[in-house]
């Protein structure tokens, strides 16, 4: 695979970089056990692996909602540590979405979109709202601005999350199982939208148990059970060929 | 959304019976009652006329209704006020803040508040306050916002005990404030927080523009009804003699042994207070209950 070999030492540097990173709920029960992994700047790594395997909390670990017991996290080159202003800056990179939404009922749409570029940004709410039109028009619910959450659909309110994420201007986007609470008619009209992050050139993680999404837009998949990678691999490798049989197993069962 | 009501005869008996038995009673106080109804006393102790100036001036019970509307209103302020940061306190990560709003609400809350009032009131006037020199002060302001003042905190000459007196009630009120202020924070869920954190604001910027917001909203309820609260604690003041409502009830019957009466027209001028802010809270809770 050489296609893009022009330029490829600014594409190959990871933005994320995960070493061996342990979490425990409780003393004995791992949620994250030794887990690595790299994300290349611009690329897809979706997340599988049965409920329970700690992918959500791996997932939540990268911008610091959960707290990593060992191990170290390297963001767009910054430490995720204690220092709360690492933390900031990182947060600020990285936008994320949640499975229910988690939208601020006491604003409106325009206003969950504006809200972080004019605290975080810094922006006049002219700027701000200019921005948010834009990315509401993106992600196609441009008509619904003035409208609070609670009177838009579930498919709707999770576009309107995105916009909200994507107002910062991140260099990472995480979903977290983003279509799971939706009714399966309004699945469609999310994924749409996370395609055509992807094919953007948004550098994203995703957990998802869309299996065909995934197969479409991730550049590698890793594979979790249990709080431990079982397997990561470039997408039409891990799909066709998996090393690993817990991994067949699994695509056995979901496929 | 309106229930239709029915009536069945059931209903009819039993107000039929009640409307009886309120007749009896009725009936027995008028005709029976060993007591000599002296109502048309009551209104030149609410107004008089003032034959010196010439025209209608307040009396006993109107000048006590003015001070118990003063001190609640300035009570409730500074207990909003005091009980926000105790609250924000209650919830801090510091040990120390926790712990001392912990205690002062505890203590304020297991406490009968004619004591606290007692123990207050002689450690503020009597010890505290004077040193302030507030009638002092008071007196050297221009005539302007002397005028203010006294349309804001009554007579300038008894400034400090009414000084003393909010300060008290609005100490032992913003104890439960604050207990309605940490409920409605903490009753904004979790997830809340976490989406203002992955967008990158600070915890004071979610504190104000994502969890308070809501959190207000949700008390707003229970406050006004902390609110109702205060204006009925207020009568407590009495016994440190600030000539609030209830107060002048007591030298009012003491002078005119007219104990039903003037208590009947106390009870009437505390619920011209106290309904109105009753009929904004169920206003209040269904507007937010639609919203």
């Amino acid at each position: 695979m050489n296609e893009n070999a022009s330029g490829l030492k600014s594409q190959v540097q990871p933005i994320v970089v995960v070493d061996s990173i342990s979490k425990s709920f409780t003393h004995n029960v791992k949620v994250l056990d030794n887990v690595s992994t790299r994300v290349t700047k611009g690329d897809v790594l979706v997340i599988i692996g049965p409920s329970g395997s700690g992918k959500s909390t791996f997932l939540r670990c990268l911008n610091g909602l959960e707290d990593i017991d060992q191990g170290t996290i390297l963001i767009d080159g910054i430490p995720l540590d204690d220092h709360e202003k690492n933390r900031l800056k990182i947060r600020r990179e990285v936008g994320m979405v949640f499975q229910s939404f988690h939208l601020f009922p006491h604003m409106t749409v325009l206003e969950n979109v504006n809200l972080a570029q004019k605290l975080v940004r810094k922006k006049s709410k002219i700027e701000a709202t200019q921005l948010s039109k834009d990315l509401l028009q993106k992600v196609g619910v441009d008509d619904k601005a003035a409208v609070y959450p609670n009177e838009l659909s579930g498919g709707q309110q999770q576009r309107v999350a995105i916009a909200r994420a994507l107002a910062l201007m991140p260099k990472i986007m995480l979903f977290d199982e983003a279509t799971s609470a939706l009714d399966p008619e309004m699945i469609g009209e999310v994924l749409d939208v996370i395609r055509d992050l992807a094919n953007d050139g948004m550098t994203m993680v995703v957990v998802t148990h869309e299996m065909g999404f995934a197969r479409e837009v991730s550049d590698r998949v890793l594979f979790m059970e249990h709080g431990c990678v079982i397997e990561e691999a470039p997408t039409e490798r891990f799909f066709q060929q998996p090393a690993q049989e817990r991994t067949r197993a699994f695509l056995r069962k979901i496929l | 959304m309106h229930k239709r009501v029915f009536y069945t005869p059931l209903d009819f008996i039993l107000i039929s019976l009640l409307l009886a038995a309120a007749g009896y009673v009725f009936y027995r106080i008028a005709f029976h009652l060993d007591y000599s109804w002296n109502w048309h006393v009551i209104p030149q102790y609410l107004f008089r006329y003032d034959v010196e100036r010439g025209r209608w001036v307040s009396n006993y019970l109107i000048d006590g209704l003015v001070t118990t509307i003063r001190l609640s209103l300035w009570a409730g302020i500074l207990a909003l006020v005091l009980g926000f940061f105790f609250a924000v306190m209650r919830l801090s990560s510091s040990l120390f803040l926790r712990l001392f709003a912990r205690c002062y609400i505890e203590l304020m809350r297991n406490l009968p508040p004619v004591v606290i009032i007692f123990l207050f009131y002689f450690f503020l006037a009597d010890q505290f306050l004077p040193l302030l020199h507030l009638e002092q002060v008071v007196s050297r302001l221009p005539p302007p916002l002397q005028r203010i003042e006294e349309f804001l905190f009554g007579d300038p000459a008894i400034l400090s005990p009414f000084v003393s007196a909010m300060i008290t009630l609005a100490a032992f009120e913003s104890a439960y404030v604050a207990e309605i202020f940490r409920a409605g924070i903490e009753s904004v869920e979790n997830h809340q927080r976490e989406a203002a954190y992955a967008l990158g604001l600070k915890n004071h910027q979610t504190m104000r523009h994502i969890i308070l917001p809501q959190a207000l909203i949700r008390v707003l309820p229970p406050l006004s009804g902390q609110l109702i609260s205060l204006i009925k604690d207020s009568a407590i003041v009495s016994v440190i003699s600030i000539q609030e409502l209830t107060y002048q009830g007591t030298q009012l019957m003491a002078s005119t042994y007219m104990t039903i009466e003037v208590w009947t027209t106390i009870a009437l001028l505390y619920l011209l207070l106290t309904f109105p802010c009753s009929v904004m809270v169920s206003y209040l809770e269904s507007r937010f209950a639609r919203s």
